[in-house]
């Protein structure tokens, strides 16, 4: 990180070659296009850049910090385009199918997240992809199912708890 | 807010769904409270899974090089001012990160582990100020800052207003004396608060501009840095951001005694 401070090109390199093509991927899911999802992908690099003093290892891991970067700011520009005080409803879908895992180094993270996610209900994983992926809030989709809202948020809460909890058994010894 | 209500609303927190104002809220709570911190790095690391999970796509041709290149722009060449100004703004936010996390403890902290917490504040704030130093050595090699010509300050929201910021001023006997001030938290959608003024102040009511704010990021953060030829900073200690209305939006005074 130090690296990417000083604007360092091999450290920019690494982060690269790492996380760009998860990013590009939720800029393409989120954005729509190509065009879109490239020039968000740049712009996390260099925002990255520019917080890189203010990563904490202590407070979570850089592709977590990394990808909350990407994620507010294709949230924030969805807001921008449509002129709506929430996301653009782009896609509602399913998280992905779990597929075998990959051969693949460079997608280890991928599978470790595709395991956690199996931790979870067909009808939790649909209600997290329909706020991250979809720009629903609570709000909404309690309106939308006809629930009620402190149902939706419990809901959120406990879904996200299942995957971190499965995540982490994943990265113990 | 209260940790109950924060709580309630890092679920959309950390999906991205909350709204600009309830965010604005929750973060300021997240810099003193380090309890709700840790459940929304938790909630914000499982809500990434969602996006690592996705199947990957082809990256186009050449990208990596594109952002190198934005990067190397970014950054301008090796020891050119701006590349130490950014360099030197970004710790300077490191270390308000650090020292607000501190004193939030100390704030929020019980009385018997007051000086324990308050020590550790002091450490944070010193590990920082070294750190500072260190890059802006390595961007600016043939420049020395003494840690004794260079003051901290931090600027708090007045009344009920939002945000933060942070002050280092440079007050040397052998160097120009300069002033960076980081602001963050401000409300990124108030145009008509647009430009800010930055001010310092000195006892006998001389003010200097220190910058001006033409625009803010989508964190409502911005930096100004000015360097100032013919005048020293020695006791303009008063530092004020104020709005395009000429309301005080945030204040502080820099200790150029530390």
């Amino acid at each position: 990180m130090e690296g990417l401070l000083a604007g360092n090109e091999a450290a920019v390199r690494v982060l690269y070659a790492r996380y760009a093509r998860p990013i590009f991927t939720l800029g393409l899911r989120l954005l729509g296009s190509a065009e879109a999802a490239e020039e968000l992908t740049q712009d996390v690099f260099l925002a990255a850049w520019r917080k890189a003093a203010r990563f904490d290892p202590a407070r979570g891991r850089l592709s977590t910090w990394l990808m909350t970067i990407a994620h507010n700011l294709a949230v924030d520009r969805l807001r921008r385009e449509t002129g709506s005080t929430r996301p653009h409803l782009v896609l509602v879908g399913d998280v992905p199918e779990v597929v075998g895992a990959s051969e693949d180094d460079a997608v280890v993270e991928r599978d470790a997240a595709i395991r956690a996610l199996d931790s979870l209900s067909d009808a939790e994983k649909r209600l997290l992809a329909r706020a991250y992926f979809g720009g629903l809030t609570a709000r909404e989709i309690a309106e939308a199912d006809g629930i009620p809202l402190g149902t939706v948020k419990t809901r959120l809460r406990t879904a996200l708890i299942k995957v971190r909890r499965a995540h982490e058994g994943k990265e113990r010894p | 807010m209260s940790c109950l209500e924060v709580r309630e609303l890092l679920p959309e927190l950390a999906i991205g769904v909350l709204g600009a104002e309830e965010r604005a809220e929750v973060e300021r709570h997240l810099r003193w409270c380090a309890g709700c911190r840790k459940e929304a790095a938790e909630l914000g690391a499982a809500a990434a899974t969602l996006a690592f999970a996705l199947e990957p796509a082809p990256v186009p041709h050449g990208l990596g090089e594109r952002i190198v290149e934005r990067v190397r722009r970014a950054a301008g060449p090796p020891g050119t001012p701006r590349r130490a100004r950014t360099a030197a703004a970004s710790i300077v936010a490191a270390m308000v990160a650090i020292a607000s996390l501190g004193w939030g403890a100390v704030m929020a902290g019980r009385a018997d582990r007051f000086e324990a917490r308050a020590a550790q504040a002091e450490r944070a704030r010193a590990e920082a100020l070294e750190r500072f130093q260190r890059i802006l050595t390595s961007v600016v090699p043939d420049r020395q800052l003494p840690a004794s010509e260079t003051h901290l300050g931090q600027l708090r929201p007045t009344a009920d207003g939002l945000g933060g910021g942070a002050v280092l001023q440079l007050v040397s006997e052998t160097m120009l004396d300069f002033t960076i001030v980081i602001v963050s938290g401000l409300d990124p959608e108030d145009a008509a608060a647009l430009p800010y003024r930055v001010e310092l102040e000195n006892a006998a009511g001389q003010v200097l501009r220190a910058g001006r704010i033409a625009e803010l990021d989508a964190d409502g953060g911005a930096e100004v840095f000015r360097q100032f030829r013919n005048k020293s900073l020695g006791g303009f200690t008063t530092v004020r951001v104020v709005n395009a209305q000429g309301e005080e939006v945030l204040s502080g005074a820099v200790d150029q005694t530390a």
